[in-house]
């Protein structure tokens, strides 16, 4: 299957466009497979560790959706970096529907 | 409870004790270390312990530097150079010898090889899954909590760590894995032979006898496993005898003996201390116990308190990294083969980070910041599930219980003598239900 055009803005402001992200394997995966600043997942997609947060593009949020409420719980340890389009993007799912997603990486710590 | 008091933070105190004099292999320092990591922090952040025989690392930005590049600082070689240091060849014989073999944690291996078997892992303990087991990890603690009430009712001491804490993380890690017969003191006397290994303060009696308990413990996991390889049963010792990993291969046997043997020890014994330090803090510091009274019903609070609690007092203090090359770090110009403890303790107690370190603050907005789960590729891979235990354990045990005391004088605490973490022996308490 073809895969979905994914864009991540790092903190450097350099635009990392991946063009081929396979469906079904969340973000953090794609991101972290292909070197990009700032997408750590330590915990492995856990959702327990917050090294993988992005705020998610305003034209996107409504597709993305908001985070549950386990996710919510992680967010909260990072409170000085949430924002109201924060997601874990170990959590964001890649569907056909993401085709052209456009996240940017939170700051580090 | 806030931060704000700038400049009127409690001290952690500077010692009167030259840097030099001091070790962390002296039981009293061990005890009570926050003077000796503050003064590092200030004086001399990658520190040699003459003693030890090791650099220790002890300010927070030095210790991420190091756990985020694994292959200059390697796992692998720092946990090595200290396992049954100084006893290591007569160790590995006596396990070979009576204990099915000498099996090397897989968990403790650098990247590459590390990555395909943490992968495996990954996927046990993610926080969703753990949030389902929150109904039967409550069962056992208010079980627990009603035995401890009913005993202190009849007006006696109760032991906080021995009868609370430790069969509490036994009971639910026991659970997970499918071992549904043990033995709660055979299990805690396993944690502690393990445990000591990297502790750094075994003599060679000692590690006799810690030789022997974990040949008792590898013939035990070995025997589980082979009740598994015919017939799989829905728990986490089939899946691990079972497993397939991304790469298609199978876990080799003594990769799953040693995975097992650290799912046993690791899922007990650090969360067994972090509840013990909760009962602690609990009956030393009046202001925690009333922020925590106020925030059970809130399972935001709830988080904060748990994440607070690890950050001020975290379970696992020293691990071991040794260089693979010679490298400049905070200032300092280390050689190849260093051998460095990296003091997470110190860390969570970084006042550049934490204003305030040794308050007890829920509202900090870099609350997850702290560093008790380590960082990058060995992070704790049962962060989620020691959170839900803690958690747990503090909300039932403000639910039910009051007046929670020490029932001897606090400087009767006693830690147990090991580098690697700070855990209460023993923790005599009082108190009434609610």
């Amino acid at each position: 299957m073809r895969g979905i055009r994914v864009v991540l803005i790092q903190n450097d402001g350099v635009a990392r466009t991946i063009d081929n992200a396979a469906i079904g394997v969340s973000l953090m995966e794609v991101g972290r497979a292909e070197g990009v600043d700032g997408i750590l997942g330590d915990c492995g997609g856990g959702c327990s560790c917050a090294t993988c947060h992005v705020y998610v593009d305003a034209e996107w949020q409504q597709r993305v959706g908001p985070p549950d409420d386990v996710e919510i719980a992680t967010l909260d340890m990072v409170s000085h970096l949430q924002q109201s389009n924060s997601r874990l993007c170990c959590q964001i799912v890649l569907t056909p529907e993401l085709d052209g997603l456009k996240v940017t990486v939170a700051p580090a710590e | 409870m806030d931060s704000k008091q700038a400049g009127h933070c409690p001290v952690t105190g500077h010692g009167q004790t030259p840097l030099a004099d001091m070790t962390l292999s002296n039981p009293k320092i061990g005890a009570q270390p926050n003077a000796y990591y503050q003064a590092m922090r200030v004086e001399d952040p990658v520190h040699y312990d003459e003693k030890l025989g090791m650099w220790l690392v002890s300010r927070y930005d030095d210790i991420v530097t190091v756990l985020r590049d694994p292959l200059t600082y390697s796992d692998k070689h720092g946990y090595a150079a200290q396992y049954a240091s100084g006893f290591f060849q007569e160790f590995k014989a006596i396990l070979e010898r009576d204990g099915g073999g000498f099996f090397p944690d897989a968990i403790k291996d650098d990247p590459p090889a590390h990555t395909r078997v943490r992968r495996l892992l990954d996927k046990a303990f993610t926080a969703h899954r753990v949030a389902t087991l929150e109904p039967g990890i409550t069962a056992i603690i208010t079980r627990l909590i009603e035995q401890l009430a009913d005993k202190a009712a009849n007006g006696q001491v109760v032991d906080g760590v021995n009868d609370f804490a430790i069969p509490l993380t036994i009971s639910v890690i026991c659970e997970q894995l499918g071992i549904s017969q043990f033995n709660s003191g055979k299990i805690q006397r396993w944690s502690s032979a393990v445990t000591a290994q990297i502790g750094r303060m075994q003599n060679r009696e000692q590690m006799l006898d810690n030789a022997a308990q974990i040949c008792d413990l590898q013939n035990f996991i070995i025997a589980e496993m082979k009740a598994r390889e015919t017939e799989p049963r829905e728990d986490m010792i089939s899946d691990l005898v079972h497993a397939t990993l991304d790469d298609g291969s199978k876990l080799t046997f003594a990769e799953a003996v040693s995975l097992i043997r650290a799912l046993i020890i690791a899922g007990n014994d650090t969360t067994a201390t972090a509840i013990g330090n909760l009962l602690f803090v609990l009956a030393t510091r009046p202001e925690v116990a009333t922020a925590l009274q106020a925030s059970v019903d809130d399972e935001r609070l709830m988080n904060r308190f748990v994440e607070e609690l690890l950050r001020i007092e975290p379970p696992v203090r020293g691990l071991a990294k040794m260089t693979t090359r010679e490298i400049e770090l905070g200032g300092r110009l280390l050689p190849k083969d260093a051998h460095l403890l990296v003091l997470y303790a110190s860390g969570n107690d970084d006042e550049t980070q934490f204003t305030c370190p040794r308050n007890f603050d829920l509202n900090r907005s870099n609350i997850g910041k702290h560093v008790a789960f380590g960082v990058g590729v060995h992070r704790c891979v049962g962060a989620s599930l020691s959170r839900m235990e803690i958690k747990v354990a503090a909300r039932e045990v403000v639910r039910r219980l009051a007046d929670i005391k020490l029932a001897v004088p606090v400087e009767q605490i006693r830690y147990q003598p090991t580098v690697a973490v700070r855990s209460i022996e023993r923790l005599p308490l009082t108190f009434t239900r609610r």
